[in-house]
């Protein structure tokens, strides 16, 4: 009998309990098989016995691990009396069908720009703020349609520079500046010389928590930017191939490297190929 | 096939032997072998006579010589053959003379002068008509050629098979190599591209095997064609030595351009030859054209030798008691021969120095050994036993020594000389003897325990000195691989450090490994003496001794270059020549080289030569199975040195590439072979699937290695060009670090209440924007009212100064501002000023890191502390326990925890805990009251679900952020 020793941050109130089991990384299984088994199988203690559920809020399944998705899917029927499970993802893709199927499934949709441009301009009356003509429509168009980004970085504006002015720098994220560095030196030159600066640049990222995926998706993302048309599928299948082989991996810097080290293979040839 | 040529090869050592013996008896020999070999054909006992009678000649001029000699001018008459098919190659005399055909054989028995050396005798006249046969240069045409001399060859009865036959065997594996250079015609010398060389466009020749005898070459620089290594091989199977730097003895400087370096500067200065691979070739081939005759000639004696030989067995054959075939009979013979000769005894008992000066290297330590052993007595008992204390202290004076080094270098061999050469008994005890513990009380007597007898020994010694034997041989113990004390010998090194503390005899510790940790104790009780490995030229001189006394016919340069393979161990060294003498008298540099690949040691190869190895300009001739042992020498730490470098490799399978794209494409291959070989490496250490592990090791390792090897270069200015250190750990474990403190961050910020995000998020969105709103006021405002600002929002999201250093590490990158740029020092240091003197009043950050009173160890982890919103009643503070940090380690509890056991527990359990849990009351006076309670909670199963049933009921949808641990 080995004891494990898990830290996992968890948010609580009378109502609820929320909690992200795939900060256990690997061991994410254990947090699922006990501390989630242990708060679902007891029922919730209430002297007027008015409760008769609690609620759990697991947040990011899609990033739990199989086995401990295999782990909860039991513990969501079973408990169901005791516990209801409120599972939050990206991308359900990413959360094994059976379960899905034990789930009510509810998509939530991005905000549409126009919806955040509502909001901005909301909290731009609440904070007595000028707003010049079109600022929010480019701050929610930079967000990506995320809500929480686009408030963010309008409080960076603020921060940054008061009144605004129409045509203010609406700056990027630092990590967002870096991955856009690594994607003009990754176009500028293909070798295995530049593979290598773009690995210490990678690993800088990575050594600032900056999550692989996402990393992988901005990557993507500016590179498409910037890609002839007739390569953009071959790319993406490639990235999408990669970021699956990084979920089933654990060094994430070596698939982001195969995936560098493939376009830029790819891209080589393409421009010998096209100028010769 | 080629075992029974070894056999015939054999029998010759045995006749040899047995020729001197029964000598002149030529008439014997002539009446048997015709009488076998009739039925085959007619010819042939005519040409064994004129065999016979030639050699005849030489006969007794032969005889005096001591056998070894002839044994070794026997192994150069096998030799030759091969270098004469390797010469077939070219040579357009000799075609003349083959166009003879088959009666050649017998046209040059009889008729001795031929026409290209009139003098030349049968024998080798016999090769060459054979060699002649192989002119084709498709290599398949020589080995049928081969095959066809040796079907020949049988049919005489035994001189000309044995002799052939030995040929053959060597001619096949030379002839292989010898065409592998490629197809003929490669001279071309196109462009001055210096750095691809014209790998492999050149044939490389095959000349005489000692044709570079005692030329010492220098290489230096980029060679036209070979590789370095190549160049090294190639002078070596001829016969000569390569060196590093150019001195006196340098005959030639190998150069193909001259990058008027040090070498060739020096070489200048010496007046050495320079000389360009082409002429290099011309040498080794020249040797076959013009040399071999010459050395025929002058080796006519020794031609005359093997034919004396071959006549030999018959001789003995009538004396012999089996009727039986010859071949089986001198086998017999030759066994026998074998067994008797050598004795027992193997070689490296048999040739165990005798004397110090037999030890090769280490001189000074066996000098140091000694005089240590020499002085033992007065140091340690004449002055007695109370001064010892202070002896311990002065280094010289230590009571016992340790040898330690590499296995097979002379430890053992050096102790036992010393003593026997002092006179002293050597006691030895080996990891053969139970070593354990002695018996508290050595009264019990000897019986069983080695380490009783040891003690025993040990503080006996006295008496016989008290009884004044002069003549009284004295004792040394030799304690034997000490560093195999282990499991089985409980308390063996104890015991020994004490048996050194008490006794009046010197003791001799002999370990491989000093650093061991199982011996650190000892150390400092010996005088250390660190044997190292003696250099290649050593054992090679030594084992030429050995080999000359047991009649070997060995190069010098085949006893380098198993020196150099067996890596510095003698006894490997010697048991492998021993090996090798079993089955052949003349050992070539080839045979070593071939041989001992299957035989090398299995040494601790270090991952870098594990990497370099793989990487290698020649890993790609590798077997699969030294691939996969290369990369298992360390499984973890090879991939990732591999991952590391193989971006450095210029790949020899891109061939000519001038755009770079084979290679952009083989890296990218070799990338997602990496990748694959992590996907593996998940489900063996996470699913444990272990038989994986072949294939993790070919996905990570083999085939990156297969891609990519080649030239090394490097990517960066500056760099080395060696293999760096995987960079992964390091990251990974920075990485780690980042994400505990960007975990901190995350809980204190929960703890505000201000945000909920997650730690994701945290890191992707807020981070720039909290570090603006810490940073840009410190920057525009002026000092005070900055830092009132930045203060005031650093406690109301909770951030501590800790975290506030988290963030500017988290968003410093190279090549950017730093984010504190800017902000003058004095601000910097107002604002901790001014956040420590309101430190006191913030709850969350006090909680961090809390030592709890009572609990014995420190807490390994950190304990969170909650927030407790101010209108919470003190009445319900049990059940709002949710300041339910927890800690694992509290002693008090796991008693509790250990009946509970992993079962769920109650709420009552809760409670019970925390009547009898330390509590920590925080007075808050920034924050209207509340308290942080902390409750050592144990590391249970439980835990977490008793944690969460304590949720907090009172608060009104406050979120009290709770640390779980398991």
């Amino acid at each position: 009998m080995r004891n494990i020793d898990i830290e996992l941050t968890t948010l609580s109130s009378t109502h609820h309990v929320e909690m992200n089991p795939s900060d256990a990384g690997f061991q994410d299984r254990y947090v699922v098989q006990e501390i989630i088994k242990e708060m679902a199988k007891n029922r919730p203690i209430d002297t007027k016995g008015k409760k008769r559920f609690k609620v759990l809020v697991l947040n990011e399944v899609d990033k739990l691990s199989r086995e401990a998705q295999h782990s909860l899917r039991r513990t969501m029927e079973k408990y169901s009396a005791s516990c209801r499970l409120i599972l939050c993802c990206n991308s359900s893709s990413k959360v094994t069908e059976a379960i899905r199927s034990r789930c009510l499934n509810i998509r939530i949709n991005a905000p549409r720009e126009d919806q955040i441009v509502k909001v901005l301009e909301f909290i731009a009356k609440k904070e007595n703020l000028q707003l010049p003509a079109g600022f929010a429509a480019r701050v929610a168009e930079k967000s990506n349609r995320s809500l929480r980004r686009a408030i963010l970085s309008f409080e960076t504006c603020r921060v940054q520079q008061y009144p605004f002015t129409i045509n203010q720098v609406i700056s990027p994220m630092d990590w967002e500046e870096y991955v856009s560095e690594i994607v003009s030196d990754i176009m500028k030159e293909q070798s295995p010389k530049r593979l290598f600066q773009v690995r210490g640049k990678l690993y800088e990222l990575l050594i600032k928590c900056i999550p692989p995926e996402i990393l992988l998706k901005r990557l993507l993302h500016d590179l498409l930017g910037k890609l002839d048309a007739e390569l953009k599928h071959e790319v993406c299948h490639w990235a999408a191939y990669y970021e699956h082989r990084m979920r089933l991996g654990q060094k994430a810097i070596f698939h982001l490297e195969a995936f560098i080290a493939k376009f830029m293979s790819i891209y080589k040839a393409f421009l010998i190929a096209t100028f010769g | 096939m080629s075992d029974i040529r070894k056999w015939f090869m054999k029998s010759h050592d045995k006749g040899n032997g047995n020729a001197k013996l029964g000598k002149p008896g030529s008439s014997d020999s002539g009446k048997t072998p015709p009488a076998k070999s009739q039925p085959d054909k007619p010819v042939h006992p005519v040409q064994e006579n004129s065999a016979r009678r030639k050699t005849s000649k030489y006969f007794p001029a032969e005889k005096q010589k001591p056998k070894d000699e002839i044994e070794s001018e026997e192994v150069s008459t096998k030799r030759k053959p091969q270098k004469d098919t390797e010469g077939s190659l070219k040579p357009p005399p000799r075609k003349k003379m083959h166009t003879v055909e088959d009666d050649d054989d017998d046209d040059d028995d009889f008729v001795l002068p031929t026409p290209n050396k009139p003098s030349d005798v049968t024998p080798s006249k016999k090769l060459k008509s054979g060699s002649g046969r192989g002119v084709p240069k498709k290599p398949v045409d020589i080995e049928e050629s081969d095959d066809d001399d040796h079907k020949c060859a049988k049919s005489p009865p035994k001189s000309g098979g044995r002799g052939r036959g030995g040929r053959g065997a060597s001619a096949a594996p030379a002839g292989g190599r010898g065409r592998g250079g490629g197809g003929r015609g490669g001279f071309m010398n196109f462009g001055e591209r210096k750095d691809p060389p014209h790998k492999g466009q050149k044939e490389v020749p095959e000349g005489a095997p000692d044709c570079l005898a005692g030329l010492t070459f220098v290489i230096s620089g980029t060679l036209d064609s070979l590789e370095r290594e190549e160049a090294e091989d190639l002078i070596k199977r001829h016969g000569g030595r390569v060196t590093g730097s150019v001195s006196k003895k340098t005959n030639y400087l190998l150069c193909d351009e001259d990058i008027e370096g040090r070498k060739s500067a020096k070489a200048k200065e010496l007046g050495t030859t320079f000389l360009t691979e082409d002429g290099l070739f011309d040498l080794i081939r020249s040797s076959i054209n013009t040399k071999t005759p010459v050395q025929e000639k002058s080796s006519r004696t020794e031609k005359a030798v093997p034919s004396l030989t071959k006549k030999t067995p018959p001789k003995i054959d009538p004396k012999s008691v089996s009727p039986q075939g010859l071949a089986s009979d001198s086998r017999a013979a030759l066994k026998k021969h074998q067994i008797t000769k050598p004795s027992s005894l193997t070689w490296t008992e048999k040739y165990r120095p005798k004397v110090p000066n037999d030890i090769i290297g280490n001189q000074s330590l066996v000098t140091q050994l000694h005089n240590w052993l020499a002085h033992w007595n007065e140091q340690f008992l004449d002055t007695g036993k109370k001064s010892k204390g202070k002896k311990q202290t002065d280094p010289s004076a230590k009571k016992a020594v340790l040898l330690s080094g590499p296995p097979g270098i002379g430890k053992t061999t050096s102790a036992k000389v010393v003593c026997k050469m002092l006179g002293f008994q050597a006691v030895e005890v080996n990891a053969s003897d139970s070593r354990g513990k002695a018996d508290s009380k050595i009264s019990k007597g000897i019986g069983g325990s080695n380490a009783n007898s040891i003690k025993e020994l040990v503080s006996n010694e006295s008496l016989s000195v008290n009884m004044d034997w002069s003549k009284h041989p004295k004792s040394v113990l030799i304690m034997d691989e000490v560093d195999g004390m282990s499991a089985g010998d409980r308390g063996g090194v104890a015991d020994l450090i004490a048996s050194i503390k008490i006794s009046k005899i010197p003791i001799i510790c002999i370990c491989n490994d000093r650093y061991s940790q199982k011996l650190k104790s000892l150390v400092n009780y010996c005088l250390l003496l660190n044997f190292r490995k003696p250099t290649k030229q050593q054992m090679a001189k030594r084992l030429m001794h050995i080999a000359q006394a047991e009649g070997l016919q060995v190069k010098e340069i085949a006893l380098e270059e198993l020196a150099e393979r067996v890596n510095g161990d003698i006894r490997l060294a010697l048991n492998q020549l021993q090996y090798m003498s079993l089955s052949m008298s003349a050992i070539n540099y080839d045979d070593v080289k071939q041989r001992l690949l299957s035989g090398a040691k299995d040494e601790d190869i270090s991952p870098f030569t594990a990497v370099d190895k793989l990487f290698g300009f020649n890993g790609g001739k590798l077997r699969m199975d030294e691939r996969i042992d290369l990369s298992m020498s360390d499984p973890d730490l090879v991939p990732l040195l591999i991952q590391e470098n193989y971006m450095n490799y210029r790949p020899l399978a891109g061939g000519k590439d001038d755009n770079g794209i084979k290679r952009m494409s083989l890296i990218a291959r070799a990338a997602e072979s990496i990748a694959d070989g992590d996907i593996i490496n998940v489900q063996i250490r996470r699913y444990r699937q272990w038989q994986l592990s072949q294939a993790s090791c070919l996905a990570s390792c083999i085939i990156p290695a297969a891609l990519m090897h080649g030239q090394r270069e490097t990517l960066e200015q500056g760099e080395r060009n060696f293999n760096r250190f995987g960079g992964w750990l390091g990251k990974n474990s920075t990485m780690g670090k980042n994400f505990r403190l960007l975990d901190d961050l995350h809980d204190h910020i929960l703890a505000s209440r201000e945000s909920n995000s997650g730690r994701e998020s945290l890191r992707v969105d807020y981070l720039s924007l909290l570090l603006k709103r810490l940073t840009d006021p410190l920057r525009k405002l002026p000092k005070d009212e900055a830092v009132a600002e930045v203060v005031e929002f650093m406690n109301s999201y909770s951030i501590s100064q800790e975290d506030f250093d988290t963030m500017v590490e988290l968003s410093k990158s190279k090549g950017h501002p730093n984010p504190l740029d800017g902000i003058p020092p004095a601000v910097k240091s107002a604002l901790t000023r001014s956040y420590n003197e309101s430190s006191r009043s913030r709850m969350v950050r006090a909680a961090d890191l809390v030592t709890l009173p009572g609990v014995k160890k420190a807490p390994k982890k950190r304990i969170a502390a909650i927030l407790e919103p101010s209108d919470d009643g003190l009445g319900e503070q049990n059940g709002d326990a949710l300041a339910e940090s927890e800690e694992e380690n509290s002693s008090e509890t796991e008693d509790q925890e250990d009946a509970a056991n992993g079962e769920k527990k109650l709420q009552l359990d809760l409670e019970g805990l925390n009547s009898k849990a330390i509590k920590v009351e925080l007075d808050l006076k920034g924050n209207e009251n509340s308290s942080a309670k902390k409750k050592p909670a144990g590391r249970g199963r439980g835990r977490g679900g008793s944690a969460a049933t304590a949720a907090k009921r009172g608060g009104s949808g406050s979120t009290p952020a709770a640390k779980r641990k398991r």
